[in-house]
């Protein structure tokens, strides 16, 4: 029978052994997140927020091709045709977009995550390093006012549409949410205030920014945006002054136009020529430019984009921007995106040269250089003949050219006003203000907001 | 049941033998009808007198009689059976199994207890019945046979994830799979890699029982886990006596269910220039009678990409006619199973020892499943009073995979290819892209691997302790421990690897949970009126879960294909993460004059997963039960054999959330190779479970002896707290926020009916009816919303206030315009008005995935030797929505290859059809809309067997104990009007969150069909 008790003895005590050392079990922390405590509260901390900040800017959500794609599917001008079997490019290629169009959500939902971060980051500045301090708060300033302008350009209409004080964008958030009775339903501010906002984020973030700074926003990377959200304000001045503050710090800091044109393209790393670009490797590959219009001999999906004869007929004959133009997988594509694990170019300095000459041939200046100048630059290097003389006309059009495919053509055209094509009915074009090229708010954000309004056209 | 028959044998071996005068002895013996196992223990009485014997180890049995009388076989579980003696003097007796019977032995949590005492609802099933049944999972071998237990493949790929949802869905975002529960510990039953499933790991060969708790008096004492049911899983232990073998040896062939009928070249030809030329008309182009009109056209158009889809063939000629759907199945399908048991033991230590070996190979090409798995339960009296016990189970899966159904290389996307192209070129290699529309999955074949290998240990030791007679004390300590490997290469002509010269992964999981349960067992009777049963005690579970993963590329040849060739690595994670539950559990059975029953049970649970607020949860519930047949009014009426009344209350609760859900988090997110962090949740510290209320009554009756029996039961479960997650305005920089608020309702009815239909000692016919409707309904969401509308523009699936979960809610078809061949819409809610603009369709309610009813029907005849079963499973009044119609049923949108009703498109004024105009490019009614939704009620022929029994002379020629030879069929016959492959189905990609996975269903979307299997076997016991 003794053995009997020992059983019964250890039995007992097994048990309260056990039940002791479970309730400490019940505090469990996860292994791969912290607190926002911890998260924000070392200057160490929010410099990585900042790195996070810039992981959603240079999600396929936005930097990392889809703001591009947007523009190409909306600006296709019959130029270019939509041929994948994603629906999403395809409503906006074909101007009828669904309300819950998942990548026009999902650009939503990722802008304004990239916003909360920068909120955040403001909001607990004090705790960085004052060493660090101007620029982290520059580079917070930078992402928010780049995210806001792409924002302003997708979800309301252009500036150039007038009407600008009653016009809506999108609403402005410029305090962070932590808990969740900071969640606030907010209506959506007028394209004035937040072009404002814009204005103001992307000015400060000029100032504060250093002039160099690795791949991350600079000085002049904040002038060179700046000097777009002019041009679509179609203050020329200003855009002019911008792209000139741009040319010069960054040639200053040893940037210029690579030798041969298609070398700017399909780079491991920035060019000289690249003002911004978003980095991608094979660690971090997405880029939903490669993904759409590479083929599948080069990593991408089938060939989802062709490149028409009636874009490939503007360019001159002898023009080295014709060399992207290779048949892959059944059909003409560009070669500007071809390559996998490349970076997206966001701002290139050629673009500021033809910002500049743009400007400064409409207000008749030559701040920096004359327009046939810097018109001249961007011919002499494909190979073309040095204009004579200049129209305004001749100028937008080495612009398209130049620019083509990276997400320029639709905002211009908007701002000046201009009409679009569409692709399957010769007899249709829409004006540069028609409700079908701006985006519909996102479906799952009129639900959760009431007070939001939706944009004309779509059932709102 | 074991357990009661070596106390029965006890007994009546105990009994003193009356003496008589007889004529002379017969012999025999007693098999059970249920495996054709000799039967110990079986009551042998001469009809009218008080002589009688048990059969003996070996199920053998002799008796003296006279020639006039009769002998009655009797035996719990059993019908009796009547033999009249004459001069026969060998009696060889098959005892058929009786309809459920009070006096079955029902397991339920932390014990068990004889049906008869039942007072909540518990479903069981015993492992023989589904014995032999060629699937991969016991998941899919219960289908149809329990009532309210729904079970659906998501497709008819093997070794993955099979939904049962007991009594409904109770939850939107959290998980609505039961628990698992084996041999008394709760295992792991999601989280491994992928799609697969952890359950597959168990070979249903060794299982005794299964019984799900349905009500919440059966399942309140699993606490915060019992909203979704417990699914408790018994395994076979041994039986003292001489050693018993059985082999078994199974080979079938298996083929899809269903397939789909697609366009042929010549039709596909036409419909592509069709859908060209029509746009260049409505364009005023006609490159047909206009030669100058055609370049640049889109009929130009459509026919260079006939000419690239062609190959090195020329369409016009129409000599290639490929049938793409056909390359996607495997015509070597079919199953093969080999398995092997012993057990026995003496009076101390018994054993039962099981190795079998499982293989499908799936009916898509590229999948297969292997199982190799042991299992060794043993235990041993030491003394009169303790008890020791292990049960050891080792398994190894090897499945070779298949990627999500919206893969590229899903095999089933291959109907998307034109059937004008040539599978191979002339030097015999695979087309690929820009020959094949889209990726030739075939590629993969020749080209990838990819395999997942899995192993699981599930080993519980236990003791158990008497103190007195009436108080035990039992502790069991467990480790389930899932150590899975997935490995995959695609090679540089793959989809996968093309452009970076391959790409590899190779992926680890470690999960393990450990478990222990402690508990006292008191029972008593006073008075011998007042029968009690105390439970109570405490459980600890946690579990830990380790993943890493490696992904490389850029590999030197194809030939090498493990990670050390490859020469850049791309991504490497390692990520960790547990949960923890206390417990403790109590449960009252009480039972006076053997006619009034009371439980009542609690379980006190905390988790680690709940919010700090709200970390400890009670959960009771109460059942009466009164068995009218008992009392003298009703005692020994004709035909009334039994009459039962139960009803039950109780809470229970749903855990089945994220690990870390309560918290604040901030996750890691990197740019440039920079280490960052961003916020990813907001913390909720009062995030707990969620509850649920629910009502049972029921009634239970046998009649004629019990060779009727059935039970009626109506629940209603009321579920609230819902963790539901909240969708905030994106500008606050989150999508949604998770909380407790919300409710939804599920409530029915379920009905069993078992029936002796005829027996007698050479025939018998017994019949198994169950059917259940439930009812779902969500009845409140967050405050101020009514609705969480489809988050996707390809999906119709969403969540509204007084409908059933996931309802399909769009755009409802109207047909198309007779005048101009446009699909239209309506435009109102009375479908009064139509329009062709799709964003001007009034969205509305067009479907439901959710079934009205499930029923199954099972038939055991048996003729002499010969045994023929069939199950009948239906499902009824679900729709299904084809989320890949927008592509192949889009009347030639693009250059899919469309299915054959495609054919019938519109294409002149007046035509009257339902497929619109054919517009390359134009989406006529090609988006979401209740065009592709169709019903999907089914009734299959679910499972057919046919058997033969070795006849007791040929046996003992051949010195073995048994022998069957058997044919089974599985899903021999559908009968469904459902317009995809087969209406079983759930596309697995869209589950990759649990709130998805509940909200999608009844998606098809190129998901492969399901196996219809033949195969013969034979059982040997030696």
């Amino acid at each position: 029978m003794k053995f009997n008790y020992i059983i019964q003895l250890s039995f007992i005590l097994s048990a309260i052994a056990l039940l002791s050392s479970c309730v400490d079990q019940l505090d469990l922390k996860p292994a791969q997140n912290v607190e926002p405590e911890i998260a924000l509260g070392s200057s160490t901390a929010i410099s990585r927020v900042l790195i996070g900040a810039y992981a959603d800017l240079r999600n396929e959500d936005l930097w990392g091709g889809r703001t591009i794609l947007y523009a190409e599917m909306l600006g296709a001008n019959n130029e270019i045709r939509w041929e994948g079997t994603f629906n999403q490019p395809r409503e906006i290629f074909n101007k009828s977009i669904i309300t819950n169009n998942t990548f026009i959500t999902d650009t939503w939902l990722r802008a304004y995550s990239a916003i909360n971060s920068i909120n955040n980051i403001l909001d607990a500045i004090n705790l960085v390093d004052e060493a660090d301090r101007d620029r982290i708060r520059g580079e917070a300033l930078f992402i928010r006012g780049a995210v806001y302008f792409e924002l302003v350009k997708l979800y309301g209409l252009p500036y150039s549409a007038g009407n600008t004080d009653t016009n809506l964008a999108v609403p402005i958030m410029l305090t962070p949410t932590t808990e969740v009775e900071e969640v606030t339903l907010d209506p959506r501010n007028t394209v004035e205030e937040v072009y404002q906002q814009v204005l103001a984020d992307l000015e400060t973030a000029e100032d504060l920014l250093p002039e160099s700074n690795e791949f991350f926003a600079r000085n002049y990377v904040a002038s060179a945006l700046l000097s777009r959200v002019y041009l679509q304000m179609e203050r020329f001045d200003d855009a002019r002054d911008a792209a000139d503050r741009a040319i010069t710090n960054a040639t200053a800091n040893g940037k210029s136009l690579v030798n041969n044109y298609m070398e700017a393209f399909n780079n491991e790393a920035d060019t000289q020529e690249d003002l911004f670009a978003i980095q991608v490797n094979a660690q971090d590959p997405e880029n939903n430019m490669h993904l759409f219009y590479s083929t599948p001999d080069f990593g991408g999906r089938g060939g989802d984009v062709t490149i028409l004869d009636t874009h490939v007929s503007q360019y001159e004959a002898g023009d080295e921007r014709l060399e992207q133009f290779v048949v892959r997988a059944g059909e003409r594509r560009t070669d500007k995106w071809r390559d996998q694990f490349r970076n997206v170019k966001v701002i290139r300095l050629a673009e500021m040269y033809l910002t500049r000459a743009e400007a400064n041939f409409r207000l008749g200046t030559s701040v920096g250089a004359t327009p046939l100048e810097d018109i001249n630059r961007i011919r002499l290097r494909v190979s073309l003949e040095p204009k004579t003389s200049l129209s305004l006309e001749e100028i937008l059009l080495e612009r398209k050219l130049e620019l083509a495919h990276e997400g320029h053509f639709i905002h211009d055209i908007k701002r000046t006003r201009g009409e679009i094509q569409d692709n399957n009915d010769n007899s249709l074009q829409y004006d540069y203000d028609d409700p079908n090229l701006v985006f519909p708010i996102p479906q799952r954000e009129m639900d959760a907001n009431p007070e939001l309004v939706q944009n004309p056209g779509y059932g709102g | 049941m074991k357990k009661s028959v070596l106390i029965l044998v006890t007994l009546l071996l105990a009994l003193p033998m009356v003496g008589w005068s007889q004529s002379k002895t017969v012999s025999g013996t007693v098999i059970s009808g249920e495996d054709n196992m000799t039967l110990p223990g079986v009551n042998v009485r001469v009809q009218g007198t008080s002589r009688g014997t048990v059969t003996d180890i070996d199920g053998s049995y002799s008796i003296a009689v006279s020639n006039e009388e009769t002998l009655v076989f009797s035996y719990i579980g059993f019908l009796s059976q009547e033999v009249s003696v004459g001069n026969q003097s060998t009696i060889d007796i098959t005892l058929i199994p009786d309809a459920k019977t009070l006096g079955e032995v029902v397991v339920v949590g932390y014990g068990s207890v004889t049906r008869g005492d039942l007072t909540g609802n518990v479903a069981s099933l015993k492992g023989s019945e589904i014995a032999n049944v060629p699937v991969p999972t016991f998941q899919e071998a219960i289908q149809g046979r329990m009532s309210g237990v729904f079970v659906e493949s998501s497709s008819g790929k093997v070794g993955e994830g099979v939904k049962i949802r007991v009594r409904g869905t109770s939850s939107i975002s959290g998980g609505n799979d039961p628990l698992y529960v084996i041999d008394g510990i709760p295992v792991t039953s999601s989280g491994t890699i992928g799609k697969s499933n952890p359950l597959a790991d168990i070979n249903f060969n060794d299982i005794e029982s299964f019984e799900v708790l349905k009500d919440a008096s059966a399942a309140a004492i699993y606490g915060a886990r019992a909203s979704n049911g417990v699914v408790l899983i018994t395994t076979k232990s041994g039986t003292a006596g001489k050693t018993k073998f059985n082999v078994g040896i199974q080979r079938g062939v298996s083929s899809p269910t269903r397939k789909n009928e697609f366009l042929n070249a010549a039709q596909y030809v036409e419909l592509m220039r069709e859908s060209g030329y029509n746009n260049d008309l409505a364009n005023g182009l006609d490159p047909i009678n206009n030669p100058d009109d055609y370049e640049d056209s889109d009929l130009e158009f459509v026919e260079n990409r006939l000419d690239r889809y062609a190959g090195h063939t020329d369409w016009r000629e129409g000599t290639v006619n490929t049938d793409w759907q056909e390359q996607a199945f495997n015509p070597e399908a079919g199953i093969t199973n080999v398995n092997f048991s012993a057990n026995g033991g003496n009076e101390s230590t018994r054993f039962y020892f099981s190795t079998s070996y499982d293989k499908q190979d799936g009916i898509m090409i590229r999948n297969k499943f292997e199982r190799i798995s042991g299992r060794l339960n043993l235990d041993h009296r030491i003394s009169d009073r303790f008890t020791i016990g292990a049960n050891f189970s080792l398994a190894r899966t090897e499945t070779t995979r298949l990627p999500e159904d919206n893969q590229f290389n899903n095999p089933i996307q291959l109907v998307a290819l034109a059937p004008i192209t040539p599978i191979r070129d002339e030097n015999g290699v695979l087309y690929d892209r820009p020959t094949t529309t889209y990726y030739n999955s075939l590629i993969d074949s020749e080209n990838a691997n990819w395999l997942s290998t899995s192993y699981r240990n599930i080993n519980n030791i236990f003791g158990e302790y008497s103190f007195t007679e009436n108080l035990k004390f039992r502790s069991d300590f467990a480790v389930d421990i899932i150590n899975q490997n997935d490995d995959r290469f695609f090679g540089s002509r793959t989809i996968t690897g093309q452009g970076t010269n391959g790409f590899g992964t190779s992926r680890w999981a470690r999960i393990v949970n450990y478990n222990t349960n402690n508990y006292f067992t008191y029972s008593n009777t006073f008075d011998e009126r007042h029968q009690l049963e105390v439970v109570g005690g405490m459980s600890f579970q946690k579990t830990e879960d380790n993943y890493t993963r490696v992904d490389g590329q850029e590999f030197p040849l194809d030939a090498l294909k493990t990670l050390e060739s490859a020469a850049e690595i791309v991504e490497g994670t390692s990520t960790f993460t547990n949960f923890t539950f206390l417990s403790y559990f109590s449960r009252i059975n009480y039972k006076l004059d053997n006619r009034y029953l009371m439980t009542l049970s609690a379980r006190y649970d905390a988790s680690s997963r709940f919010g700090e607020n709200n970390r400890y949860g009670f959960f009771p519930a109460g059942s009466l039960g009164w068995i009218l047949t008992e009392e003298a009014f009703l005692k020994g009426k004709e035909g009334l054999s039994l009459l039962k009344l139960r009803t039950s209350y109780g809470i229970t609760g749903n855990a089945e959330i994220g690990n870390f859900d309560h918290l604040g988090l901030y996750g890691p997110a990197s740019y440039g190779l920079r280490p960052g962090l961003q916020p990813t949740q907001i913390k909720n510290p009062d995030l707990t479970w969620e509850t649920t209320a629910q009502f049972n009554v029921g009634i239970e009756f046998g009649l004629f002896d019990d060779r009727i029996t059935g039970e009626l039961d109506y629940y209603d479960k009321r579920t609230s707290d819902l963790l539901l997650l909240l969708p905030l305005p994106g500008t606050s920089g989150f999508a949604s926020f998770r909380q407790n608020t919300g409710k939804m309702q599920n409530y029915g009815f379920e009905v069993v009916l078992n029936s002796a239909n005829y027996a007698d000692q050479n025939f018998s016919w017994n019949t198994s009816v169950n059917f259940a409707r439930n009812i779902n309904r969500v009845r409140e969401l967050s405050e101020g919303q009514n609705s969480i509308p489809p988050s996707s523009s390809r999906f119709l699936n969403g969540i509204f206030i007084g409908e059933p979960i996931g309802v399909f809610y769009g755009p409802r078809y109207a047909g198309v315009d007779p005048t101009n061949g446009d699909a239209l819409y309506y435009s109102n809610e009375a479908l009064t008005e139509t329009t062709n603009d799709f964003n001007e369709a009034t969205r509305m309610v067009v479907g439901d995935p959710n079934p009205d009813f499930i029923a199954g029907i099972t038939n055991d005849i048996t003729y002499k030797n010969i045994q023929l079963s069939f199950l009948f499973q239906g499902v009824f009044g679900n729709d299904i929505y084809e989320g890949g119609g927008g592509f192949y049923a889009a009347n030639g949108d693009w250059f899919d290859n469309s299915t054959a009703i495609q054919f019938n498109r519109w294409q002149n004024p007046g035509d009257i059809t339902n497929i619109p105009q054919a517009r390359l490019g134009e989406c006529n009614g090609c988006n979401a809309s209740s065009r592709f939704v169709s019903d999907g009620s089914y009734v299959r022929l679910k499972t057919l067997s046919l058997g033969y029994n070795l006849p007791s002379s040929l046996i003992e020629k051949m010195k073995i104990n048994s022998a069957r030879v058997y044919f089974m069929a599985q899903n021999l016959l559908t009968f469904t009007n459902y317009m995809g492959w087969d209406p079983e189905v759930n596309a697995d990609y869209l589950g990759s969150t649990t709130s998805d996975s509940n909200v999608f269903q009844g998606v098809d979307f190129y998901s492969a069909p399901q196996a219809k299997t033949f195969s013969l076997g034979l059982n040997v016991g030696l």
